[in-house]
């Protein structure tokens, strides 16, 4: 029985071991940060929905390994992002920069609403 | 006036829903990923046979598949891609996280479609070209890459995406 009690805990232990994630070691917190702030803003390209930082597929796995590599290279946010979007597409950046065409990606949704309050109002003093 | 824009309330949501609707129905998530034409990223890769790679290949109309022994999907479309050679099509391959011997042996078992297959064990060409998996299949056009398909490439995907792309970059260059 306690032979039994033993190989379990081992196989629990054993276990934890073969599902351990990749571990990303940083010389410093702020590199740290930006990696875990980045990870959620790449959206994983096998996925309907979801950031690499939430899925292991192998391509999230080797994104997220570049995203590191580039980081530890001392590659700027924007650089990591552009690197990515190069290759996966625009629609793999969560946070599309202010700038250009996204204008109105950013502001579409209010010129929506501001649209309708107009006609609401509009519609109310007649 | 009034009528009008009682009128609007109600359409204007519809036109949304009907346009959205659409777009939904259509969208097909294995379709054509892109149009825009990039080059052809850079590479230092062999051959499954170890041979240097003949960058001619890409010159002209060529298709580059992604394809792996692993891969179950590229079973599929193996039949398809080999009648495709037999046109005058050509076909690269771009072996995906594999193993060398296995892809040999898959190749050796199902009949080689390919003028030559680029070994790439660590996905590094797969990466910098935006592969997500396999089977992918890129269209090539003067070491352009102006079309890119995910999933299986079958006759019906190769007449409604892949023909048409083709069609119109030879009719460009004429």
């Amino acid at each position: 029985m306690k032979l039994l009690t033993i190989a379990l805990f081992g196989c629990i232990f054993f276990a934890n071991c073969l599902t351990a994630d990749a571990i990303y070691e940083f010389d410093n917190s702020i590199e740290e940060k930006r990696f875990y702030s980045l990870i959620s803003e790449i959206r994983c390209p096998k996925c309907t929905s979801g950031s690499i930082a939430s899925s292991d597929v192998p391509v999230s796995r080797d994104l997220k390994q570049k995203v590191y590599e580039l980081i530890l290279a001392g590659s700027t946010d924007k650089e990591i992002k552009a690197y990515v979007t190069d290759r996966f597409g625009a629609s793999s950046d969560y946070k599309p920069a202010f700038e250009g065409a996204n204008y109105l990606l950013w502001l579409g949704p209010f010129i929506f609403l501001g649209i309708l309050m107009l006609v609401f109002l509009s519609n109310r003093r007649l | 006036m009034n009528a009008i824009y009682r009128s609007l309330i109600i359409l204007l949501p519809l036109i949304v829903l009907i346009t959205y609707g659409t777009i939904l129905i259509t969208d097909q998530d294995d379709a054509l990923v892109y149009f825009e034409p990039k080059e052809f990223p850079q590479f230092d890769l062999q051959d499954l046979e170890d041979r240097e790679i003949d960058l001619a290949a890409f010159n002209g109309i060529s298709l580059l598949n992604v394809w792996a022994s692993w891969c179950i999907t590229c079973l599929v479309e193996h039949p398809f891609l080999t009648q495709l050679s037999k046109n005058e099509i050509t076909l690269i391959g771009l072996n995906y996280k594999d193993s060398q011997v296995k892809a040999k042996q898959w190749l050796g078992k199902r009949g080689d479609p390919y003028i030559f297959s680029i070994y790439d064990p660590r996905g590094d060409l797969a990466f910098d070209l935006g592969v997500t998996g396999a089977p992918e299949t890129f269209l090539i056009f003067n070491q352009q890459i102006i079309g890119h398909i995910q999933g299986e490439l079958n006759q019906e995907k190769w007449q409604s995406t892949l023909v048409p792309l083709i069609n119109a970059a030879t009719m460009g260059n004429q």
